[in-house]
């Protein structure tokens, strides 16, 4: 499935180029502005300027892999719409997983590489311990369960309401607020990021857990938070499926 | 004029027609916003402070004005010429009494109008929410100046949207990459709606002043605050007037190039 997926876009060579420039000109631009409103005022939120430029490198580290992976779901729509979806469920396969992983991004899988590249440049000169690499991995892994349960969750939705191009964008602007440290915004959003929509567990906590700023506790409560995501993303899918009419098929 | 009346009447009706895409589409504007005002906030959560020549007032003046300036000048109707192009719809209006560039002007009136009267409302309940303190201008040559820079800002961009859409007459395929590109990722970045520009170093200031995508937001709003010396704000509006007539010219040639080059495929 991926490889008809790296298929269908190198087949428009051209619109994928300008896709992947305009995508890392979007990445310049923003650790651009990073970097010259640090430099103007020394500090965000009690952060340096490399401790905020981590917390950007790694949103943008969930927000591509995310990408990559679950592209599928920005195609998902006319499937339901179009009552196509049938065709999927009567395969030998996962219809959830067809849904979520069944076209990979090859754009974004171009970009993570230098992203790896240079979360690890800046991540060294935080002067991490082995235990706070550790405990990075582990929340970034973490993080990718969460953004798993959201994805299952706007692609349920969408199948009981038809609506998904919207949904999906609402998410990456949530996403999107963590591309600074949650720690900026006032309460009671700064609550609402960190619990209710867990941008701050997706997010900021992985690249704080980096600094030495999350203890064991914080980890174990965010793992438990993931996997009570996904728990709930996987009924809430079975409880969307039910709910298909398979109209227009 | 009566017909492009109508096409404004239409126009407006049409976008009540896909009621929740609008307010989907509004609720990622607010949430924008949210995120620009809350990192403002922080970096200017001692009183009294000053960094790149603003003080709270005037930044947070920066944010409020960038949610309404959107409005009134990235809401566009535009967007969907390449698609026209690329189905071969456009031959309909070809066929008809009506001019392609005023007929999509109108229609942009028309979702500025809308968009304009929910970033209004939006404005004034975040306003509610938040309290932020709010510069008022009241020197008349500046609001004047605003005005006048407010109304090129609106042509500039409604002349750049269409030669981006025009690139469908050579790539149909395209039109898409090319307005992610250009409108998507410069105009959104080099125009002042993510960070006020002047926090870059001058070198990349007078690079980009050259540009047309400050004279989108980024000017007007300068000139609002009182950012712009008054030798400044008339080499400004000559700027923005350059770009209003270079794109226009532009958009001429390229339109009566892509009309000889146009197949008319899948009519």
């Amino acid at each position: 499935m991926s490889k008809n997926s790296f298929a269908a876009v190198l087949a428009n060579r051209f619109g994928a180029g300008v896709f992947f420039v305009g995508k890392v000109l979007r990445f310049v631009f923003f650790l651009g502005f990073i970097f010259f409103l640090l430099k103007g005022t020394n500090t965000l939120a009690g952060y340096t300027l490399n401790q905020t430029m981590f917390f950007f490198l790694t949103f943008n580290l969930v927000d591509i892999i995310a990408q990559f992976l679950f592209r599928e779901v920005y195609r998902f729509r006319s499937l339901v719409v179009s009552g196509s979806f049938d065709l999927v469920l009567v395969k030998p396969i996962s219809a959830l997983f067809r849904s979520l992983m069944g076209g990979a991004d090859i754009l974004d899988f171009f970009t993570i590489p230098p992203l790896l590249i240079a979360i690890y440049l800046m991540g060294r000169s935080l002067d991490p311990t082995g235990i706070q690499i550790f405990f990075y991995l582990a929340l970034v892994i973490n993080s990718l369960f969460l953004a798993t349960a959201f994805h299952i969750a706007v692609i349920s939705f969408g199948i009981i309401t038809l609506e998904i191009d919207h949904t999906i964008m609402i998410y990456r602007d949530l996403v999107a607020l963590g591309r600074f440290p949650v720690d900026i915004y006032q309460q009671p959003l700064q609550g609402i990021l960190t619990y209710l929509i867990p941008v701050g567990i997706m997010v900021t906590l992985p690249a704080k857990a980096l600094m030495g700023l999350v203890s064991t506790q914080g980890v174990l409560l965010s793992f438990a938070l993931g996997i009570g995501a996904l728990l709930v993303s996987f009924r809430f899918w079975n409880f969307a499926l039910t709910k298909y009419t398979s109209a227009s098929s | 004029m009566r017909k492009y009346l109508s096409v404004f009447r239409i126009s407006f009706a049409r976008e009540f027609a896909y009621r929740l895409n609008f307010v989907m589409w509004r609720v990622r504007n607010v949430m924008q916003i949210f995120f620009v005002f809350f990192l403002w906030s922080s970096v200017f959560s001692e009183p009294g402070r000053v960094v790149f020549g603003y003080d709270r007032d005037k930044i947070l003046t920066y944010v409020f004005g960038i949610l309404i300036l959107k409005a009134v000048v990235l809401s566009a109707r535009t967007v969907d010429i390449a698609g026209e192009i690329s189905t071969g719809d456009i031959t309909n209006f070809l066929l008809k009494p009506i001019n392609y560039f005023k007929y999509w002007f109108t229609r942009d009136i028309s979702s500025k109008a809308l968009n304009l009267s929910f970033a209004a409302v939006e404005a004034g309940t975040l306003y509610i929410i938040l309290r932020p303190p709010f510069f008022l201008q009241t020197d008349p040559f500046l609001i004047f100046a605003f005005l006048v820079s407010l109304v090129a800002a609106v042509i500039i961009f409604f002349c750049l949207l269409f030669l981006v859409n025009l690139v469908a007459f050579w790539m149909p395929e395209n039109g898409w990459a090319a307005q992610f590109l250009f409108i998507g990722i410069l105009t959104e970045s080099l125009s002042g709606g993510l960070f006020p520009l002047d926090i870059l170093p001058q070198v990349i200031q007078k690079v980009l002043y050259v540009m047309p995508f400050p004279y989108l937001l980024f000017f007007p709003l300068q000139v609002y605050l009182g950012k712009v010396p008054a030798e400044q704000v008339t080499v400004g509006l000559s700027i923005s007037y350059f770009w209003v007539l270079a794109l226009a010219a532009s958009l001429n040639i390229v339109w009566n190039k892509g009309l000889r080059r146009y197949e008319a495929v899948g009519r």
